[in-house]
């Protein structure tokens, strides 16, 4: 992957992936979230997948991908801390195996700078019609989050966790706020977006001939924009708290638990290779203590697993478990983190982690969604970027003594379960 | 379509059939740095009466996936252990009609054949192990009870067939997984788990010989005995159980399901059922007016479609969503089916999903995991991807107007909601 700098605030990153069948090309738009359009966001990935103004028609839309071999285009939102990222992408198949000899770089090209940068803007808003039926569907979204109820848990973690905190601003949007959005709105936080927001153009699997048209093509686009964009907002952390214990009662067979940690300060990108093998030695891997000890040897839980978030510098535990099980599992999964931080580590179990996570980073550049992911993760964090190979290095030199610094510090903040009414829990 | 289709240079394979009777299928892919290997075993969830020697045996619901778990032991401990050794990403998985097992590997790919291949050749069961294992897999069961997707398509299976097992969970129940004992699984691996009954894909950053040299290690170059079993299957008659039913759940909206019993299709008739999916895509995918009028009424979401459902003696067309109208989507469905009998599949759209279908086909390709498992799933139904290319090709509209006559017949279908039940909430 190399990238370089076209305009203040607005990079390139390609990657050429000849190895890979599929190509794509990818806008990034990284900017500060700001409670007050937070619902209009969530809902302008939805309104701007629908169509463009070369393609208005959601049908329309869909059978030119079809016709382009199913090509894919997504819009997605997604929190990164107090920063939201809008990305626009389209994948598909590379020119060669196209049936009829189309140039299907230059449809994907120009699929994504007129999703983009085109969208169906009139009169000040998008249109009315779409908007009122894309709020229909976030509407149901959002009020269908409790038909997953493992998500749902997660969702209810965060925002006991996050409260008030711009790094909790929800990415789903609020429910009460949704009908008053507008197509102006939306129009309004669509230019702010390109107004200010830090622009990443990622062109994967093209040729430097494709890679310079898609590139010539998108700063065509830019310089019809007036730019001011503004700095991202740093790594944030939750204060340390007492914890705080919720339950909320359905008709359900097992219970979710999901806790959430805190690292009382912002994360330091130096700790980064540390904080990887934390997590998939305490519960981020087959090999690691809530796998091995929680759920296979004493049975507590179906799914036991820990996910780290350098953008909010906090951990979150997710488990499936039997509702009778809820303060037992809650209490071994303690138990484990407070084990890898005063007890012994094993050579063996280090090691295992360390193999199983250098073996992950190795495979990362054998998929699109890999490198994006990676590259984009890294763009996202600032500081220097830091390769897969790179990665594996830093990993490399991880001691035990550093992975143990790295859970010291999390401390608990929230414990949400899901349970049956007559759990002994409740 | 041009003379060389530039899929095909992708799609390669080295095939070899063991002395043993083991197919391997192996696609070195030049650039990858990983490796990923799956062996796929013809015994799923449905294959729970058959005979063996002079045995007639009839399992518990659940003992292809309980032994899918079990699989993954021996008299030194744990598979998982010994993949965490070479770096392995391992895991397996059970469906309908198979188990696969399957790693990915950057290094060491020789030592993680071997306990891929090792853990299937070695199966070592005792009561203890056997009983240790119910308690995870009761909370696997649990976590699908609360699935209200999940719940669907088994109330939908027990709607539309009286004695097929397709209508058992693919897990079981409690009570099924209760009385599986070391014997039953020594007896499934007799049955099912010979080499001739199982396939090995490889693909990625390995070669076929680094393949063969690993089954040789395992034994299984050399003549082994047949599969001792003889598939039982009841006779299914083409009526339903029942044609609607209504339950309820902790959910938020109103989930909804229906359900087409079909004649089931020959074992190894891809063909017909790629129609069946291509039918399903100008039905109510994405590009179809049915979708676009639901879609803008809101009475369904993204999550709306149908599928088919499709192993030995059983095939099914499924459709499933969400909607606070479920009555009202049904309704149109079947209007929008009628119609489409009537007066044939939009001919552009139906090109168009083929155009999707082969975009698919290409992706599969792409990368090591999706062509390993792509390779496995093909050698079970018989195929090649050279093949599925041309199948695909000559597929036409007036084929789908015809198959159109004789399915999604009104009196052969079911229909399931689940409705939303109250909830509380406390400091």
């Amino acid at each position: 992957m190399e990238r370089k700098q076209l305009a203040p605030g607005v990079h390139l990153s390609w990657d050429p992936a000849e190895k890979l069948n599929r190509c794509r090309i990818s806008i990034h738009f990284t900017f500060p979230i700001r409670r007050e359009s937070a619902t209009a966001h969530a809902l302008l990935p939805l309104v701007m997948e629908r169509g463009y103004a070369g393609c208005p028609d959601m049908t329309g839309l869909t059978k030119k991908l079809a016709r382009l071999y199913g090509a894919d285009l997504t819009v997605d939102g997604r929190p990164m801390g107090a920063n939201r990222n809008v990305c626009i992408s389209v994948t598909g198949i590379k020119d060669r195996f196209a049936l009829a000899g189309e140039d299907l770089c230059a449809a994907y090209t120009e699929l994504a700078l007129g999703v983009a940068f085109h969208p169906c803007i009139a009169d000040g808003g998008f249109d009315p019609e779409a908007v009122a039926i894309e709020k229909q569907m976030l509407r149901q979204s959002l009020e269908d989050e409790l038909n997953d109820k493992r998500l749902y848990c997660m969702r209810q973690t965060a925002r006991l966790f996050f409260g008030d905190s711009p790094m909790g601003i929800r990415q789903e949007g609020c429910l009460d706020e949704l009908d008053a959005v507008t197509g102006a709105d939306l129009a309004a936080a669509y230019f702010e977006m390109l107004r200010t927001a830090s622009i990443e153009l990622m062109v994967l699997g093209c040729t430097p001939a494709e890679t310079d048209r898609v590139v010539r093509a998108f700063l065509a686009e830019l310089a019809a924009i007036r730019r001011q964009p503004v700095p991202l907002a740093p790594f944030g952390a939750m204060p340390r708290q007492t914890p705080v214990h919720r339950t909320e009662h359905f008709d359900m067979v097992q219970a979710k638990l999901c806790m959430a940690f805190t690292l009382g300060q912002p994360m330091d990108l130096a700790d980064m290779a540390a904080c990887r093998l934390a997590m998939a030695l305490y519960g981020g891997s087959v090999t690691s203590r809530l796998f091995l000890h929680v759920r296979e040897r004493d049975h507590l839980c179906y799914y036991c697993s820990s996910s780290f978030q350098s953008f909010t510098g906090s951990m979150t535990v997710s488990s499936g478990i039997e509702p009778g099980n809820a303060a037992r599992a809650e209490e071994a999964i303690l138990e484990e983190l407070a084990a890898l931080c005063t007890g012994p580590i094993t050579t063996q179990e280090l090691e295992d982690c360390r193999r199983g996570l250098i073996a992950g980073l190795e495979g990362i550049e054998d998929s699109l969604g890999g490198i994006e992911s990676w590259y984009g993760m890294e763009i996202i964090r600032g500081g220097a970027i830091t390769t897969p190979a790179q990665a594996r290095a830093d990993l490399a030199a991880v001691t035990e003594e550093q992975v143990r610094a790295v859970l010291r510090r999390f401390s608990l903040s929230v414990s949400y379960l899901l349970t049956r009414k007559e759990g002994p829990y409740a | 379509m041009p003379e060389h289709l530039a899929v095909l240079d992708c799609a390669g394979n080295e095939r070899y059939v063991l002395p043993s009777g083991l197919t391997v299928l192996v696609r070195p892919m030049p650039g990858y740095a990983a490796a990923h290997a799956i062996v796929a075993a013809k015994f799923g969830s449905i294959d729970v009466h058959f005979r063996l020697g002079e045995q007639e045996l009839t399992l518990p619901a659940g003992v292809a996936h309980y032994l899918e778990h079990k699989m993954f032991e021996d008299q030194e401990g744990d598979a998982f252990a010994k993949f965490a050794r070479t770096g392995a990403n391992a895991n397996a998985f059970t469906s309908f009609d198979r188990t696969c097992y399957y790693f990915s590997a950057t290094s060491a790919v020789d030592e993680s054949l071997d306990v891929l291949l090792g853990m299937l050749t070695h199966p070592y069961f005792t009561d203890e192990t056997v009983a240790k294992e119910q308690g995870i897999i009761a909370q696997e069961i649990k976590m699908y009870e609360d699935s209200p997707d999940w719940r669907l398509v088994t109330e939908l299976c027990q709607c539309l067939y009286h004695g097929h097992p397709i209508r058992s969970d693919i897990a079981g129940t409690c009570e099924s997984i209760a009385r599986i004992t070391p014997a039953m699984l020594y007896d499934c691996c007799k049955a099912f788990y010979a080499p001739s009954n199982l396939v090995l894909a490889a693909a990625g950053n390995l070669t076929a010989r680094q393949v063969l040299d690993a089954c040789a290690r395992a034994g299984l170059d050399k003549p082994a005995a047949a599969p001792a079993a003889q598939r039982i299957c009841d006779d299914e008659p083409m009526t339903l159980v029942r044609t609607e039913k209504t339950l309820r759940m902790a959910v938020a909206k109103p989930c909804f399901g229906i359900g087409y019993k079909e004649v089931p299709l020959a074992p190894g008739d891809g063909r017909t059922e790629a129609l069946y999916d291509l039918i399903l895509c100008c039905l109510c995918g994405g590009m179809s007016t049915l979708y676009r009028r639901l879609y803008d009424e809101g009475l369904v979401n993204p999550g709306f479609g149908g599928e088919v459902l499709r192993v030995d003696g059983c095939c099914c067309i499924l459709f499933t969503g969400e909607s606070d109208q479920p009555d009202t989507v049904r309704q149109m469905l079947l209007e929008e089916i009628e119609r489409i009998r009537a007066e044939g599949v939009d001919r552009e759209v139906f090109t168009l999903c083929k155009n999707e279908k082969y975009g698919q086909l290409v992706e599969n390709l792409e990368n090591v995991e999706d062509a390993a498992s792509q390779m496995a799933d093909f050698a079970l139904l018989g195929q090649t991807v050279p093949q599925q290319v041309e199948m695909l090709a000559g597929l036409t509209a007036d084929d789908a107007d015809a198959a159109l006559q004789a399915i999604l017949q009104p009196d052969r279908a079911a229909y399931v909601k689940i409705l939303p039940d109250g909830a509380e909430t406390e400091e």
